[in-house]
């Protein structure tokens, strides 16, 4: 038998290492049947609110077609963020962040900060996800497994006697180490693909997944090999080890979270909704062309129609709607980089703390991260200024609700 | 007794000589410092920033000029939730929730702008709040100093002497655990610190004293449970792959399975999603705004009859106002029964989980953590419906100021001119139906109550294990 060989039955035959591996298979396969099941609740969720969303806006329509400024006030238009196939894996910031809106034309800083969030709990103590898993997990149970490999040697007084009777001493212990790092990449491995495969995930992203998890397991093998070529016993080794963990897997994304928040500077989410609301709510006192003027500074094409007669028009009330974000937008605009700038810090500085890195990196491919989000948002603004591109011009030139112009009304797709 | 203690002392000794348990321990306390000092700094601050918003939107709203009263009800208030005193412990679902809630007429919002939304994503458990490091932390010290207590004495086949000598395995089991107990009670010292300056601030000193209980028997739990492994389990190895599997199942494992399981057991369909239905009940229930929806003819009759007049401009008051209070009653009731039902299903969601707390102690010392801090769920939605209160309150208010103070005919005509608009706007003495709110935490009855599920689940636990303990030391062999 080769040497190699050898040690993948001595691997066999070590009940410790067999449970380790175990609770890996069990932990990796239960947390991508989780996934799964959370990903095809979400799915379900966005075809429920669709199917509602459709009903209601059609009955909205019906009841509301004496003219357009009515149309708009009362249509709601449903925006969602649709889980990737690879979500399953790391269900990242869903829990925190929206990912389904209902919008309609009014100033949008007022709506698109409205968060659908599931029980507070849940996010206090996180999901149980594959990427949960490869971080926190998949390290403790390779220090389980790798840190008496040549204490546990040494103390049984077999140590000597191996490096001096096997040909090289070194690819000894290095073939030993590589059949555990290798078994238990592969139990955690094999749940993901076979997720991966039953939703659709394709293979890049796996493949990508699969690399950054064997580099994060070989991380913690260079960290392992450090400490047990001390000549330590193995409790020490593995206390050792443990503090390690605590420090990269704990400790250090707590201090990386505060020092970016605290370097960061981000307004107030509240300060936002302030803004808007007192611009919104000052312009019913203020003359109308102070209202208009900034409008049409925006939407020059509506400058022909910007004239307002009487004390109530339907264009007017948009337009400070309108203006009332404009003013918002400064603010809104800081809290959006500041969230984005944020995130790059945390993206360099998580290099301190590969389990934070890798999770990170899980959650991009998955498109559940910090960049997903702040995707989802552009994305409804830019909805919500097709409406008004597509509200604007029959409102402002007065004409009558047609069927079909209604057909015409975008969907958030 | 002396022998107990000098079986205790001897585990102190070792400790104070081992420079990595020092080492270990001093780590430890440093990061105990480190978050006690960041989480109290953080929540002192949110404490005055909070009551100060509070207090700047409350003056923002009672100085607005003359209006139409409706404008007031759109114009809106926010009110805001103040973090309980001993948020310096434990945050809890402070930052996961929303902290304001902009209220208005005929809308329920959602709290607003949850810290973790904006806040660097890190993965894993993210911040650590000094409940955080006595619930993960800890623990791992303990099995770090304490796995070997019956071990080591039977590697240095010290053990047989010892029983040889007429000391009891119960005496010795006592005795160990006393070590870890005392050390336990060392490491208490920073939380009961932080206790106090939750009282100094206006806390009551008896759930402040509790946390600190809950606490400490759970750090009994975890004592109980390694002198326990320590004195059954063989060799030093299997000790400590032990403790370190149990710690991995009961801090990282089971409480996140608990969620899985209760969001399985109990799926809510979210706010959105009742909305559509909430707004297919609303609409037979007409809108509020127009006085002419057929759903108000009912009230027109009933007022007609009661002021015995013929026509909604004889009567003595106004119609639109009449509309707007008895459609935003209606509406309310409607949408508190669909707050009250999400609200039941989160409580139903979170005793699912809290009842995990009988595998995993670390999922009932946080829950208990939480209840007499003030920061549990039950506290988020105690914030909102007194948001609720406050919004039907100041919304019914400024709807009767509608109804009396404004005629209907000034009314009908506000959109004629511009002098018409300044004559159908009432004077801001109205606006003082806004009741000046301050969040409280709530009364320590309530909490103790709350809590009392999770400190029996830790008794329970603790009991167990010094039974099984004693029992199995009673029979202890060298």
């Amino acid at each position: 038998m080769s040497g190699f060989g050898r040690e993948l039955w001595f691997l066999w035959r070590d009940r410790a290492a067999k449970v380790w591996l175990l609770i890996g298979f069990a932990a990796a396969g239960l947390a991508v049947v989780f996934g799964l099941m959370e990903i095809a609740a979400q799915r379900e969720t966005i075809e429920r609110l669709k199917t509602a969303d459709e009903i209601e806006r059609a009955v909205t329509t019906e009841a509301h077609r004496e003219d357009w400024g009515s149309a708009a006030y009362y249509t709601f238009h449903l925006s969602y963020d649709a889980p990737e196939a690879f979500a399953f894996a790391a269900l990242g910031q869903r829990d925190a962040s929206p990912w389904k809106h209902r919008i309609r034309m009014l100033a949008l800083e007022g709506q698109i900060h409205e968060t659908d969030a599931a029980n507070p709990d849940f996010a206090l103590i996180g999901r149980f996800d594959f990427a949960f898993v490869a971080a926190m997990i998949a390290p403790l149970i390779l220090i389980m497994l790798l840190h008496d490999l040549r204490s546990g040697e040494r103390a049984s007084g077999r140590y000597n006697l191996l490096s001096a009777t096997s040909a090289d001493a070194r690819m000894l212990w290095l073939s030993r180490a590589a059949w555990r790092v290798g078994a238990l990449a592969f139990v955690l491995l094999v749940p993901l693909w076979i997720a991966g495969f039953v939703s659709g995930a394709g293979a890049p992203k796996l493949l990508g997944a699969s690399l950054a998890l064997l580099a994060h397991l070989l991380f913690w093998w260079a960290v392992i090999a450090c400490v047990n070529t001390r000549t330590w016993t193995s409790t020490v080794n593995l206390t050792t080890l443990i503090g390690l963990w605590l420090a990269f897997a704990v400790v250090a994304p707590a201090a990386i979270k505060a020092g970016v928040d605290a370097a960061i500077e981000v307004p107030e989410g509240g300060d936002i909704m302030l803004t808007q609301r007192e611009a919104v709510n000052d312009a019913w006192d203020l003359p109308q062309e102070a209202t208009m003027k900034p409008f049409v500074e925006r939407h020059p094409d509506m400058a022909p129609y910007a004239a307002i007669e009487g004390t109530f028009e339907w264009k007017w009330y948009y337009a400070f709607q309108q203006v009332g974000d404009q003013i918002a937008e400064p603010l809104s605009i800081a809290y959006r980089e500041g969230r984005a700038r944020r995130d790059a810090l945390a993206s360099r500085l998580t290099w301190l703390s590969p389990p934070a890195k890798l999770e990170r990196a899980l959650q991009r491919l998955a498109s559940t991260d910090a960049t997903a989000a702040l995707q989802y948002e552009d994305e409804v603004r830019a909805f919500h200024a097709e409406l008004r591109a597509y509200f604007y011009p029959p409102m402002f030139r007065g004409e009558p609700v047609t069927d079909a112009m209604l057909a015409e009304r975008p969907n958030f797709e | 007794m002396s022998t107990i203690f000098t079986i205790a002392a001897a585990e102190w000794r070792l400790w104070m000589r081992s420079r990595s348990a020092l080492a270990a321990l001093l780590a430890v306390v440093l990061i105990i410092a480190a978050t006690s000092v960041l989480t109290a700094v953080r929540f002192t601050e949110e404490r005055e920033e909070r009551t100060h918003q509070q207090e700047v939107a409350e003056e923002t709203f009672l100085s607005q000029p003359a209006r139409h009263p409706h404008r007031m009800v759109h114009y809106g208030h926010y009110v805001f939730r103040t973090p309980p005193p001993l948020a310096i412990i434990d945050p809890g679902v402070d930052t996961v929730t929303g902290q304001s809630i902009f209220l208005e007429g005929h809308r329920q919002n959602t709290a607003m702008f949850a810290d973790t939304r904006a806040s660097a994503n890190v993965g894993g458990f993210q911040s650590l709040s000094p409940a955080a490091v006595y619930q993960i932390l800890i623990p791992l010290l303990l099995i770090a100093l304490g796995h070997g207590v019956f071990v080591r004495e039977r590697e240095a086949r010290t053990l047989a002497p010892l029983l040889a000598q007429g000391v009891s395995g119960v005496t010795l089991y006592v005795g160990k655990a006393l070590a870890l107990a005392g050390l336990s009670a060392a490491l208490l010292t920073p939380l009961l610190i932080m206790s106090l300056i939750g009282v100094t601030s206006g806390e009551a000193i008896g759930v402040s004293l509790a946390v600190v209980v809950a606490y400490g028997a759970f750090m009994l739990v975890w004592s109980a449970l390694i002198v326990l492994v320590s004195a059954v389990v063989g060799t030093r190895g299997v000790v400590l792959g032990t403790l370190v599997f149990i710690w991995l199942a009961w801090s990282l494992v089971t409480p996140r399975l608990a969620v899985a399981s209760a969001s399985a057991a109990a799926p809510s369909p979210g706010k959105l999603e009742t909305d559509y239905q909430l707004l297919a009940d609303l609409r037979e229930l007409g809108d509020g705004h127009n006085a002419g929806d057929p759903a108000f003819d009912a009230l027109r009759a009933n007022l007609l009859a009661e002021y015995d007049v013929d026509s909604v401009e004889e009567l003595p008051i106004n119609f639109r106002g009449a509309v707007a209070q008895a459609s935003e009653a209606d509406l309310t009731k409607v949408m508190n029964e669909y707050a009250e039902r999400r609200m039941a299903l989160e409580v139903r969601q979170s005793r699912h989980v809290n009842g995990f707390g009988w595998l995993s102690p670390v999922l009932a010392v946080s829950a208990a953590s939480r209840h007499l801090a003030g920061v549990d769920l039950e506290t988020h939605h105690r914030f909102l419906r007194e948001a609720e209160a406050v919004r039907f309150d100041f919304i019914e208010g400024l709807n009767k100021s509608h109804t009396q103070e404004l005629s209907y005919t000034d009314d009908i005509n506000r959109n004629q001119s511009p002098e018409a608009s300044r004559r159908a706007r009432i004077s801001p003495e109205n606006w003082t139906v806004l009741d000046a709110f301050r969040f409280q935490p709530a009364t320590s009855n309530q909490r103790f109550g709350a809590a009392a599920a999770p400190i029996s689940m830790l008794a329970v636990w603790l009991t167990s294990l010094v039974v099984a303990g004693v029992f199995a030391t009673g029979r202890l062999k060298p």
